[in-house]
């Protein structure tokens, strides 16, 4: 149940012109709802394995949805991208379109059950769709995407071995990686007194009531609760064990008291803004929070831990191609574009803040760079990170349920 | 000498039949129609591969499942506890409301004079910007270092910088008070403005003071306007989620707003989501059958 994701806008600062008041309820929960009727392609529940790093998946290949043949031409557009808002770089868009000579369309999803829900209904077609790991197999079961055809993406050799080959993906047939991200807590070194890494159990740092009403969670169903498990040294973050459920949910409510927690995705803004003074965080959000400081501040005053060791949260976004693509060559090309090195470079340090996991990407030349603030390298996702960091995979019903719930109960704030 | 006819519309006119055709077909379009849509996705299932709600269209195969969990949440459980919550935010922020709503609608109304046009204008003001820019607007003057703490700082009422941002259920009733207010003011207004005061003079030649004139005869008079009021802000108010979403983010400040939209925009459960959708919808239904009720009582007051 992934209900938040590292770009997903809520109120940010950036999109509020345009949402008009009273509307909101009306618009955002009926859109969806309506949307969201209409059934799947006919894939079958029973044939969805759960991919884990201990349990990696090939997924099967359906005679009745083929890759495209090798050697086409491509179309003519216009490239049709499904995207979460300001997770593109709008520049690689233009350039991508003047050498390819078509128009590129973005449109922007805002959460993934709602992407998900209208692409399954088969009422949209887009040609390229930002996916992540915790739904590909619904989507590849469920026939929303196509094989994509290796001959077109030579710069795929580009990403680090472990992610040409993923544990949620064998051998890349339905999906090429985009960005990467991990999950840890930014800090502000001017207002803590206590670090992260001062503490012996660096998660407890949450109930250190000399933050109370500065403390923050990501509003995000499975990402906070996995804070809670690591804390208690349950590694298996993708646990569906009821006590494991219970136990983090107490964990959560047990900060209300102690430090009246709030939950957030405006992560990059509430911690340069002073709103929050601990805040867990995404790593690509550490990394764009230095452009959000009022003046008179600079990056030093913030502080990103991450675990040493690279056992930590850990997560990734993918770009795959619908069934239903209509330029399913271009689209073919524009991924291996966006696996090319210079641009996955110059779309992370340009605009989005997320790294994407190229080999030729020296993480010691984005702080010479000036990427990333020399103090804030914890924020740099290493490809060791791939093989240690917990991800958090995708669930069975019965578990997305239950994790959601005990959300819903715990963001009651009636426990 | 013939009998005088009532005026009352013959029937088979089908001409003034027809000129509520585009209200009614409005109504099922886009109010009947979603709203069984959404009663089809509550009494329905979802989609085992993807969990996209799969509505039920055939009242007779209805699944009750989504209705009873939520039932059991709502009657001694986490939505029944934020219901209540939700319930004494929207009653304090609308008695509050009410205090300032009232008061200024009926200094424009009596003496605005020739600045009426101007003083409403200031009123209507507020609705030129946005709801949420306006929020986000004091998110920035209630920080740590806004101008709220500025300013109380420098009359010397604080000592120290509040943190008004910390999650505290006031500063959600404020927001929710600040943001419902003018539409409260103006149908008030437009009311007061109406009230003929040749009433009002009738009251004070038979011996009122001016007190007593507005007590007898102001206020009795006003009690439609003032109930109708009152439905026009708290309705929205018992959706809203954003208020809280924006100035307390506090799990303890959540309102059953903020529950339907983590059960609807969260997938996976959407008929759970909707089930409260309609859950809210019935109780707001009973809140307006009073207010119907209310309001036809006392009108049978005023006309004996």
């Amino acid at each position: 149940m992934v209900t938040f994701h590292p770009r997903e806008p809520r109120y940010g600062r950036r999109e509020f012109i345009g949402r008009s008041a009273g509307g909101v309820l009306a618009l955002s929960s009926l859109g969806p709802l309506l949307a969201a009727c209409g059934g799947g392609n006919g894939g079958d529940a029973a044939e969805l394995v759960l991919a884990r790093p201990d349990n990696p998946v090939t997924w099967p290949l359906y005679d009745d949805n083929p890759a495209i043949a090798s050697g086409l031409e491509p179309e003519k557009g216009p490239l049709k991208i499904y995207n979460w808002n300001g997770y593109l770089w709008p520049r690689i868009k233009k350039d991508f379109g003047q050498e390819y000579g078509v128009n590129v369309e973005e449109t922007f999803f805002s959460t993934m059950d709602e992407a998900i829900a209208k692409i399954s209904s088969g009422a949209v077609e887009y040609d390229v769709f930002i996916p992540v790991p915790d739904r590909l197999g619904r989507l590849v079961v469920g026939k929303v995407l196509q094989p994509l055809n290796h001959e077109y993406l030579p710069n795929l050799q580009n990403a680090w071995p472990s992610v040409q080959d993923p544990w949620y993906d064998k051998g890349s047939l339905y999906s090429a990686p985009y960005l990467m991200w991990t999950t840890g807590i930014g800090y502000r070194t001017d207002k803590v007194k206590t670090t992260p890494a001062d503490l012996s159990n660096p998660y407890e740092i949450y109930w250190d009531e000399a933050n109370k009403g500065k403390t923050y969670l990501l509003d995000d169903g499975r990402d906070a609760p996995a804070h809670m498990l690591l804390k208690n040294g349950i590694e298996d973050i993708n646990t569906e064990d009821p006590e494991h459920i219970e136990h983090a949910k107490r964990e959560l409510e047990s900060l209300i008291p102690a430090v009246n927690v709030k939950t957030s995705t405006d992560d990059y803004t509430n911690l340069p803004e002073g709103r929050a003074w601990v805040h867990q965080m995404w790593s690509g959000s550490a990394i764009s929070a230095q452009w959000y400081l009022p003046e008179g501040l600079t990056s030093e005053v913030l502080g990103f831990w991450f675990p040493e060791d690279g056992k930590g949260t850990i997560g990734n976004d993918l770009m795959a191609i619908p069934r239903t693509a209509k330029n399913p060559v271009l689209a073919h090309h524009f991924l291996d574009y966006l696996l090319d090195v210079k641009h996955g470079y110059d779309n992370f340090a340009n605009y989005v803040g997320y790294q994407p996991p190229l080999t030729a990407l020296d993480p010691d030349r984005l702080v010479t760079d000036e990427v990333v603030a020399p103090h804030l390298t914890t924020a740099i996702v290493r490809e060791s990170d791939f093989d240690t960091g917990y991800f958090l995979t995708e669930l069975s019903q019965s578990g997305q349920v239950a994790w959601q719930n005990a959300w819903a109960e715990f963001k009651a704030g009636v426990g | 000498m013939a009998e005088p006819q009532p005026v009352s519309p013959r029937r088979g006119d089908a001409f003034w039949a027809g000129l509520a055709l585009p209200g009614v077909a409005w109504l099922c379009l886009f109010f009947l129609l979603p709203f069984y849509v959404v009663l089809c996705i509550a009494f329905g299932s979802v989609d085992p591969l993807f969990l996209t709600p799969r509505p039920e269209w055939n009242p007779l195969a209805w699944s009750t499942a989504s209705f009873e969990f939520t039932l059991e949440r709502l009657f001694g459980g986490s939505f029944g506890r934020v219901f209540l919550r939700t319930f004494a935010y929207v009653a304090i922020a609308t008695a509050l409301s009410l205090l300032i709503a009232y008061p200024v609608a009926y200094y424009v109304a009596r003496y605005g004079g020739r600045w009426k046009g101007l003083l409403l204008a200031g009123l209507i003001a507020p609705f030129f910007v946005s709801y949420l820019m306006r929020m986000l607007a004091w998110i920035n003057l209630l920080q740590d270092d806004g101008w709220v703490n500025d300013v109380l700082l420098w009359v010397g009422i604080l000592d120290a910088p509040r943190n008004w941002l910390d999650g505290r259920a006031s500063s959600v009733i404020l927001g929710l008070v600040y943001g419902y207010v003018p539409f409260m003011i103006l149908p008030l207004y437009a009311f007061l403005d109406r009230i003929d005061r040749s009433q009002l003079e009738a009251a004070r030649d038979l011996g009122a003071s001016p007190f007593q004139a507005f007590r007898l005869v102001t206020l009795p008079l006003s009690v439609p306007a003032i109930l109708a009021s009152i439905v026009i802000i708290a309705l929205p108010m018992f959706g809203d989620y954003y208020t809280t979403d924006l100035l307390s983010q506090s799990p303890t400040t959540s309102m059953i707003g903020n529950q339907i939209y983590l059960y609807i925009l969260g997938g996976q459960q959407i008929p759970v989501g909707a089930a409260l959708v309609v859950c809210l919808m019935l109780f707001l239904t009973l809140l307006l059958g009073y207010y119907v009720y209310a309001t036809a009582r006392a009108q049978r007051r005023l006309g004996s």
